[in-house]
């Protein structure tokens, strides 16, 4: 079972994907970290998300690209967040794929689910504050985009949480 | 307390007004809005949450859902404003997202 949940920024979306991982009924918790520690704002950032996982008893794997070189156990449930820096890890990373961004980290994605019980993938709503940007924006916007469609495609329930509300736009919210 | 939140000029006012059957002026004594530009300055958002549930409908424009800001002053006001959101939604007997002037209710009736 594979759901999407969507959100912007400070929409409770985290918190929301946790509580879903928690109620699944598969016991191994993976939690795929992808923020690369930049500075002292990401750092405060992965030290906050790492308190909201602690005594959840989540592994946690830190991925910044090759989505698809990650391996889990049948019986897990992964929690892969956020796609936003997965996304600009692949195009903007000596490592990453560039311009093959969407297609590689979709490739990922699909590894992903059909390695585990439960996936929750976490997004971010970024296209809602205007439409004029610069190119390279642009181009982050057209790649993103694009990935949050074809991971709605492939998904079972997609939502987009709002101030801490799940709305579900395809499917329903998982129980057990 | 309501909580109305929705884009800018998505007639959140408008909804607000129709909810409570008053007019501007008595709106003004029995709402709150803009309340996303207190977050940041706040530094105590549980204590502003319980100063505006004094209110019979608490107003919010969605200010998250943009490209994110390069400016780190903000990016925190930007995130402070969610998380006023996210507790605001909490504490409230119901909540509604206003989406040309209808409001969709996410929690709770609305009278």
């Amino acid at each position: 079972m594979m759901t999407l949940v969507v959100g912007g920024a400070a929409s409770g979306k985290s918190e929301y994907a946790e509580g879903l991982v928690l109620a699944s009924a598969c016991e191994r918790r993976i939690y795929i970290a992808t923020m690369e520690p930049f500075d002292d704002e990401c750092l405060r950032r992965i030290e906050k998300h790492r308190r909201m996982r602690a005594e959840k008893r989540f592994k946690t794997l830190e991925c910044y690209t090759d989505l698809a070189s990650v391996t889990v156990q049948p019986d897990s449930v992964v929690l892969l967040e956020c796609m936003s820096n997965l996304c600009a890890n692949e195009m903007y990373s000596p490592r990453g794929s560039g311009d093959w961004a969407a297609e590689v980290i979709l490739q990922g994605v699909e590894h992903l689910k059909s390695q585990c019980g439960d996936l929750v993938v976490v997004s971010n709503e970024v296209f809602a504050g205007g439409s004029c940007y610069e190119e390279g924006t642009m181009a982050y916007l057209r790649q993103l985009a694009q990935i949050n469609r074809m991971m709605a495609a492939i998904a079972d329930n997609v939502c987009e949480v709002a101030c801490g509300i799940p709305v579900y736009y395809k499917g329903r919210e998982p129980v057990g | 307390m309501i909580f109305l939140f929705g884009p800018l000029y998505s007639g959140k006012k408008e909804a607000a007004m129709k909810l409570l059957g008053c007019d501007a002026s008595e709106l003004a004594h029995r709402a709150v809005w803009d309340v996303q530009d207190l977050a940041a300055k706040s530094g105590d958002l549980p204590s502003l949450v319980e100063e505006l549930a004094r209110y019979d409908v608490v107003i919010a424009t969605e200010v998250g859902s943009g490209v994110v800001p390069v400016d780190a002053e903000e990016r925190a006001a930007r995130e402070a404003a969610g998380r006023l959101s996210c507790l605001l939604a909490r504490r409230a007997d119901a909540v509604a997202r206003v989406f040309c002037g209808i409001p969709i209710v996410l929690k709770g009736e609305l009278p």
